[in-house]
């Protein structure tokens, strides 16, 4: 989702005509408001547009003013700002291909790394269709590793259907499929639990699909690992101190009256929940192994 | 080579086969990478402390013997050597974290060198201002922003102030700074890549391929080229001084660590204060003397049973033990009990009924891993959940050279199993017919049980260690493997 964002802004600005800074940056917030506004849940998308505006304000920075008189004094100030102006426009754009490759390489060095977890006759429980996950679970597979995999698929799709994410069950990937409610019983079959997320939040928690602080819950009380693996440009700074800052109405009560009761049964599927940090053993990004206390240093790096 | 005799090889061997060979020619620096080699896989140097110092003393060998035309070179041949200790013991922790401080201080001191230099080029370069291109402007603003990962923040933060100093935004200075930055610790383009804000700036330099690591692949050649001709065969030699200097620098901390801990003993330790702790680490020990100088406390000493008790019951009783696994200087210390102390010496099994009645627990560790937990001597575990279950606080003496950047992927990997006949002698012929013996040496402490640490460079929480590993090791030093061997 950050990437598309991010892949989307940047077409904007290929077919924007814009001559200078403070246009594209009103331009952008614009259109980043449009986006945010259109999705239930803006969380990651607003990891990837807060990434991309954050690096537009640090790059396109009005050039230092010089007292230097041997410098080319005769090339106007706009004249210098608009060339340099162009060019930085046309080298985002020219990069945006190349950010959406590199986001996609991060996914498999995460592979690389989280499947050393994934260790002999281990059970590993994950849920949700993150494609991290899905990467993490095929490489494992193709070192030959023998392990199982349970699933647990959200209830208000099909009991049995896997995400193309997943790999297929073959009799080197056995995969039990089981409802949300069966995570408390096969938490004593499982050795841990691999999770993606949407959203990395400041104090190393996670920001994902409905259900997953329920299976956080339910691991720690088992004593089971829990493992999330996502790349470093869903950090976002947000710090919710509880599950109403993540948005989303979950409790919709009804008070009876029929007609009532079919318009509340719409299921949003892009319904999230936050986990806290003290829920999670790991967070496996690209740039290594990181303990939730971790995530802080990240975001500095990124956004100071 | 050690001269004959029947002495046992132990650390005291090693170091003056070292020094030995560090008055002679280069010839010898491979048999004493050997002799090190045979004693680490024979355990004949064993614990965290004395693997450390062998290896420190053995690399600063390294490092003056070395031909040296290039810095990347060098890293390659600290390396080399490095991979080799750690694949004789992988199970001592100490002689990865050594190499990989002495690979981060090659690095630090090549940067350092670096920036002298691209000063001095940068009168030279004026003239060619007028060509560069705003894509060098974009370069330039970003080297600030382009080390997310590395924290010698020294070196980056100030190579774009020093250079934007000299001229306005237009610089070629920078596509050089890029070039070096990318191309400085043999190809630290990886942690520049990592960074996803840094993908959007830093297209070119990106391109390299991923950097090595001490513990595996080789070290590629081909970003090596820029950083060779950066650097002046003449700057090369001072910095394999330099190196070396920095590396007795580490020695140094090695041998006062145990003593700058210890300086925090006043501010834990109270007085009528019932600590427990167990083994008998030499770390704890002077910890609690130098409480004991000033303070009255008792200490419950849970005796280790099978593989140390009977270095406890010397240690609390203050008879000296001729062990070979101690240095010298460690054996001519006073004991508690003559510092005035109440030691109690109580067998392991008694440790959670009188855990109701301790106020803290004081322990050593074997290794600490970059999430805060602990390879410690087996017992720690059993100790800590005792403690955690009465709330009790838990504190852990560790030098940051036991610190290791390590992230633990199995537990299993790190625990070394002992000497069965301590359990079970071996005339008990009926019992190992039906019975399989284990005794494991190590416990893997979870951090969760974990409330302080007490370093050399002071207390800290487990959560903040990762802070520490990465103050003191470089990324392209500890980057996972991608091959984890069970």
């Amino acid at each position: 989702m950050p990437v598309a964002a991010i892949e989307a802004l940047i077409l904007l600005l290929s077919h924007s005509p814009t001559s200078t800074i403070s246009e594209t940056l009103s331009l952008l917030s614009h259109y980043t408001n449009i986006l945010k506004a259109s999705v239930a849940n803006p969380i990651a998308l607003s990891a990837g547009t807060d990434l991309f505006q954050r690096y537009l304000i640090s790059t396109l920075q009005p050039p230092q003013p010089t007292n230097k008189p041997e410098r080319k004094g005769s090339r106007a100030r706009q004249g210098d700002g608009t060339d340099d102006f162009q060019a930085i426009r046309h080298h985002l754009i020219s990069n945006g291909r190349l950010f959406v490759a590199r986001a996609k390489e991060a996914r498999s060095q995460i592979a690389n790394i989280a499947r050393n977890f994934i260790r002999e006759d281990t059970t590993v429980l994950t849920y949700g269709s993150s494609r991290v996950v899905g990467a993490v679970l095929a490489a494992a597979l193709k070192a030959c590793t023998n392990f199982k995999l349970v699933y647990v698929c959200n209830s208000s799709t099909s009991s049995t259907e896997l995400p193309s994410t997943i790999p297929k069950p073959s009799p080197d990937l056995p995969i039990a499929v089981i409802p949300p409610s069966a995570v408390a019983h096969a938490m004593s079959h499982i050795s841990m639990v691999m999770l993606g997320a949407e959203g990395v939040v400041e104090n190393g928690g996670i920001i994902s699909g409905l259900g997953t602080y329920q299976i956080g819950v339910l691991a720690k009380a088992a004593g089971k690992p829990v493992y999330v693996c996502t790349e470093s440009h869903k950090f976002v700074r947000m710090f919710p101190l509880s599950q109403e800052d993540v948005g989303g109405e979950v409790l919709r009560f009804s008070e009876g009256g029929a007609g009532e009761r079919g318009s509340e049964t719409k299921k949003d599927e892009s319904q999230v929940d936050y986990t806290p940090p003290e829920l999670i053993t790991a967070l496996i990004t690209e740039s290594g192994v990181h303990t939730p206390s971790a995530v802080s240093e990240e975001l500095i790096k990124i956004w100071y | 080579m050690p001269t004959a005799g029947l002495v046992t090889p132990s650390l005291e061997t090693v170091l003056s086969s070292i020094e030995a060979a560090s008055s002679a020619d280069a010839i010898n620096v491979e048999s004493n990478i050997q002799y090190l080699i045979s004693l680490l896989k024979r355990r004949q140097v064993r614990n965290s402390r004395a693997c450390a110092i062998a290896t420190a003393h053995l690399l600063s060998l390294v490092v003056s013997k070395y031909q040296v035309t290039n810095i990347t070179g060098l890293i390659e041949r600290v390396q080399e050597v490095g991979q080799r200790l750690t694949s004789a013991q992988p199970k001592e922790l100490a002689v990865g974290n050594i190499v990989r401080r002495v690979l981060g201080v090659i690095r630090d001191e090549a940067e350092e060198d670096r920036e002298g230099e691209e000063s001095l080029y940068s009168e030279v370069r004026d003239e060619d201002a007028q060509s560069a291109t705003p894509e060098e402007k974009i370069q330039s603003s970003s080297p600030s922003t382009s080390n997310p990962l590395r924290h010698d923040t020294i070196n980056s933060k100030d190579l774009p102030t020093n250079v934007q100093n000299t001229k306005d935004g237009q610089l070629v200075q920078p596509r050089s700074l890029v070039s070096s930055q990318s191309s400085i610790a043999a190809g630290t383009s990886q942690p520049l890549l990592k960074s996803m804000f840094n993908l959007l700036s830093h297209p070119a330099s990106n391109a390299s391929s991923p950097s090595a690591t001490p513990g595996t692949q080789s070290p590629r050649a081909s970003s090596s080229r820029p950083m060779g001709d950066l650097v002046d065969v003449s700057a090369a030699k001072d910095l394999r001084a330099e190196v070396v200097e920095a590396i007795d620098e580490i020695i140094e901390e090695l041998n006062t660590a145990d003593d700058q801990i210890a300086g925090y003993a006043l501010d834990h330790i109270h007085s009528n204060e019932i600590v427990l702790t167990h083994t008998a680490s030499v770390t704890v020990q002077k910890f609690l003397l130098r409480a004991a100088a000033k303070r009255k406390f008792t200490v419950i000493h849970a005796e280790t049973f099978p593989n140390d008790h009977e270095n406890v019951h010397a240690t609390v009783t203050g008879s000296v033990k001729a062990s070979s696994n101690n240095s010298g200087t460690d054996r001519f210390h006073k004991s508690l009990v003559a510092a005035g102390i109440t030691v109690i010496l109580i067998p392991d099994s008694a440790v959670f009924a009188l855990m109701s009645r301790v106020n803290k627990v004081v322990l050593g560790t074997h290794a600490v891993l970059a999430n805060g937990s602990l390879v410690a001597a087996a017992g720690s575990k059993s100790i800590a959940q005792a403690a955690s279950m009465h709330k009790t606080p838990v504190i852990v003496l560790s030098a940051v050279y036991k610190l290791s950047p390590v992230y633990p992927f199995s537990v299993d990997t790190f625990i070394e199993f002992g000497d069965t006949t301590k359990i079970i002698s071996n005339d008990e012929t009926d019992l190992l017919h039906q019975a399989e013996v284990e005794n494991p040496l190590y416990d893997y402490v979870p951090s969760q049980l974990i409330d302080l640490y007490i370093t050399n460079l002071g207390g800290h929480a487990p959560s903040y260690l990762y802070r520490i590993v990465l103050d003191h090791y470089r990324p392209e030093d500890t980057e996972p493997p991608h091959q984890e061997t069970t």
